[in-house]
């Protein structure tokens, strides 16, 4: 049978691996949103499973929110990192290297 | 092996494979494929636990707008894979050892001993006439109407900002503005220009 | 489940963010008919409009706390004194801008509606008794503040800011949301004082709770900007436009420290004892990288980034106390380092004009020769930040010191006097540039009256509050009773 730990398990292992790829990725932009984007999907699927286990609609109404955010987030992650783009003509993390200290 | 378990591994699996294959894709528009497939994966996921709402948003809104803007993004700028890949295999330990203690802690805490059948007995299956959808949606413009609210601010932050960012009005562009045709006086067009009949030039 | 009761909730209590958004969106709108040469006014109305809602505030100064909207809004004193400061705050922020963003193109409708709605997610943050509020209100003030990094197209230092600064706060958000996750699960709401309730309970295992907490202390570590996730915030202040700076640089501090409130005292303060050990080497660590790194700094906007690290350390020493006299104390010192913090980087305004930024530190030298007055301003400001009476700000160092003492922790406070007294070196670095030094740049400083008016305000105000600190002190301490 299928229990909550499952759910919780999948979701966790689907988390370190967001945050494995933001470690690897970190001089390319467009990786590190769709590390991003994977974190929310391990937080939505931990939310949904304990909102059918605990029988409480609020957990599905908080994804409905978070989804609803992250989808503006990408719109503006992506048009930042187009400025950037247009600004540099690359979004290779290395190359910003104007501040320091 | 009961039917909701061999869907349950197979699209675990999946999920997970598709992951690290986006954190693993040398180009990042396989990269964006593969993160497609696992949202596709996670909504069967959500399926299986009775949020049939989400599921559908997720892969009609999610996949269907959000990783559509990615893809256009990613194709639009030329991105120089040799380059980005550079300093990949430094962190490649560092990055693995992280995941794995952190996978680690969390299966550890989250596992069979505290969140086991025992503790969180299986949800009964709702009726067939049960209407996810329905329920949100009554929660949604009553309970949590001052987030739905917020929920819409944010959009609207999200439109003003993204068009402020990307917006440029260039020279030199041959686009039709219609409220500019429209406005349009007579006295911007045509200019009468007085000739004396007799001084005017001849042939 | 399908047919809860529903009662409609008091709207009249959330009047001030009812008038603030729609005020918004009106000033959204009128903004398109307001010819360029005439922008400034969408400046005025912006100001106008953050000041009419610190009225409504006021004028609906709660006795004691309620809640609206199933719970998810507070209507507490606590709430409202920090809406207050951080509205005239964010207003002084926008005053300040005006001639900074006309000489670089920047004055534009979208940065006063950004700013706007920034202020509205603040007010959320500041209210809120859900989780759910807690992430929209953070997100709304968050999304707001990249885009206003971002504005400047043509400046690459100001791009990379914002990407780094959207990066890095996506993540904090990620971690956040999964702690919350964890914190819903095991307590089963997502409503702040139902999942306090069954936290102090007991009758949850601990693991759980232990890797919740641990999720949200980080997630609330980067966007505080605390040791060790503080490697954002020099690089953000540094590239971001300095009127940007300046509004990101104070106001939010205050709605942060709401958010640390809201998030570990009214939400777990149970578990006081586990989260106080995570903030005591946050804290210390703050403390010391903060004030060492920033006396290698030339640029005065990184200076004054890492000296907001070391002043985070101070305002989580309040909190971690873990007694009311700490929670005043800190709220005490959030209010007054907004208002020091909004007045350092007004400065750098002050020194700015057409294509130079004014933001070295040796664009202080000679100051007293060009502006006494304003040089003044300055020796105030520096000495209210380093901790020198008669300022504010000695005040506000005071208060925490003696609540960490009261709860036994004498090394904590020793070990921050410490750190202040090397953090004042590079703030007396400033005073000394200032006075005893020869100007390089001798142009007239180039602002408007209300720019002078809001700054003398300001440096008024950090002296004012230094020798009457007994209203403010007062109206903190009555808050937590």
């Amino acid at each position: 049978m299928i229990g909550l730990s499952h759910y919780l398990v999948l979701s966790g292992v689907l988390f370190s691996i967001a945050v494995a790829g933001i470690f690897l990725n970190r001089k390319n932009v467009i990786v590190l949103l769709m590390c991003i984007e994977l974190m929310l999907l391990a937080v939505n699927t931990n939310f949904i499973a304990f909102s059918a286990f605990l029988h409480d609609l609020s957990g599905q109404v908080f994804v409905f929110f978070i989804l609803t955010v992250a989808a503006a987030e990408a719109a503006i992650g992506l048009a930042i990192l187009v400025v950037l783009f247009r600004n540099r003509a690359s979004i290779n993390v290395e190359d910003m290297g104007d501040m320091k200290g | 092996m009961s039917v909701e378990s061999v869907l349950f591994y197979l699209f675990g699996t999946i999920l997970v494979a598709s992951a690290l294959g986006v954190i693993t894709a040398r180009n990042p528009v396989h990269g964006v494929l593969l993160l497609v497939l696992a949202f596709f994966t996670a909504a069967v996921l959500w399926l299986l636990l009775q949020a049939e709402f989400l599921a559908i948003v997720l892969v009609l809104v999610y996949v269907g707008a959000v990783m559509v803007l990615f893809l256009f993004v990613v194709m639009m700028l030329d991105v120089n894979v040799a380059r980005i890949r550079e300093g990949y295999a430094k962190y490649l330990p560092l990055g693995i050892v992280i995941a794995l203690v952190m996978a680690a802690q969390i299966v550890i805490v989250v596992g069979a001993q505290a969140f086991g059948l025992e503790f969180f007995p299986r949800p009964e299956a709702l009726p067939a006439d049960h209407s996810n959808t329905r329920a949100l949606g009554l929660l949604l413009y009553t309970h949590y109407v001052y987030p739905f609210e917020l929920a819409a601010v944010i959009l609207l932050v999200a439109i003003v900002a993204a068009i402020t960012l990307t917006l440029r009005h260039r020279e030199g562009t041959r686009t039709q503005d219609v409220s500019r045709q429209v406005r349009v006086k007579r006295a911007d067009r045509v200019r009468l220009v007085k000739m004396d009949s007799d001084k005017g030039e001849q042939p | 489940m399908t047919d809860t009761a529903f009662t409609i909730p008091a709207f009249m209590l959330a009047l001030p963010e009812i008038w603030l958004l729609t005020a918004a969106c009106a000033v959204l709108l009128a903004d398109l008919f307001i010819p360029d040469a005439r922008r400034a006014l969408t400046l005025w109305l912006s100001v106008a409009v953050i000041l009419v809602t610190a009225g409504l505030v006021v004028i609906g100064f709660p006795d004691a706390s309620t809640t609206t909207f199933e719970g998810m809004f507070i209507h507490d004193p606590m709430s409202a004194v920090l809406k207050v400061g951080m509205l005239v705050i964010a207003a002084f922020a926008l005053l300040c801008s005006r001639a900074y963003l006309a000489d670089r193109g920047l004055l534009k409708g979208e940065y006063f509606t950004l700013a706007l709605f920034s202020v509205l997610g603040m007010m959320v943050m500041i209210s809120a008794g859900s989780f759910l509020t807690v992430y929209l209100g953070l997100e709304l003030l968050s999304l707001s503040l990249y885009a206003m990094v971002a504005l400047d197209r043509d400046s690459p230092i100001a791009a990379e800011a914002a990407m780094k600064y959207f990066v890095l706060g996506a993540i904090a958000s990620g971690l956040l949301l999964y702690g919350m996750s964890l914190l819903y699960g095991v307590t089963g709401s997502l409503d702040l004082a139902t999942v306090s309730a069954a936290v102090a309970d007991g009758q949850i295992a601990r693991a759980p709770l232990m890797l919740a907490l641990a999720f949200v202390v980080v997630g609330l570590t980067f966007k505080l900007g605390a040791v060790p996730f503080h490697m954002w915030v020099p690089d953000v202040y540094h590239g971001a436009p300095t009127s940007v700076t300046l509004f990101i640089g104070s106001a939010p501090k205050i709605a942060a420290f709401a958010l640390l409130m809201r998030m570990l005292v009214d939400g777990l303060e149970s578990l006081h004892a586990d989260w106080q050990q995570l903030l005591i080497i946050l804290s210390v660590l703050s403390l010391a990288i903060g004030n060492i790194v920033a006396i290698a700094q030339t640029n005065i906007k990184r200076m004054l980034a890492y000296s907001t690290i070391s002043h985070v350390g101070f305002l989580l020493l309040g909190v971690l106390a873990g007694t009311a006299a700490g929670y005043s104390a800190s709220m005490f010192y959030a209010l007054v380092y907004a208002l020091m913090a909004a007045g350092g980087f007004a400065m750098v305004l002050l020194l700015s004009r057409q294509g130079f930024e004014g933001d070295r530190l040796d664009d202080f030298r000679g100051l007293n020769e060009r502006s006494p007055w304003f040089a003044f301003v300055m020796l105030i400001l520096m000495a209210s930040m380093a901790g020198l009476p008669p300022t504010v700000g000695f005040f506000a160092k005071v208060e925490v010191l003696a609540a960490v003492v009261d709860v036994e922790l004498v090394w904590l406070a020793v070990v921050a006097v410490a750190f202040s007294i090397v953090g004042a070196y590079y703030y007396l670095r400033v005073i000394k540039l200032m006075y005893f030094d020869q100007a390089e740049d001798t142009h007239a400083l180039a602002v408007g009256p209300e720019f002078k008016v809001a700054l003398s305000a300001n440096g008024l105000a950090v002296l004012g509050l230094g020798l009457f600190p007994g209203l403010l002190l007062g109206l903190c301490a009555a808050v937590f009773l």
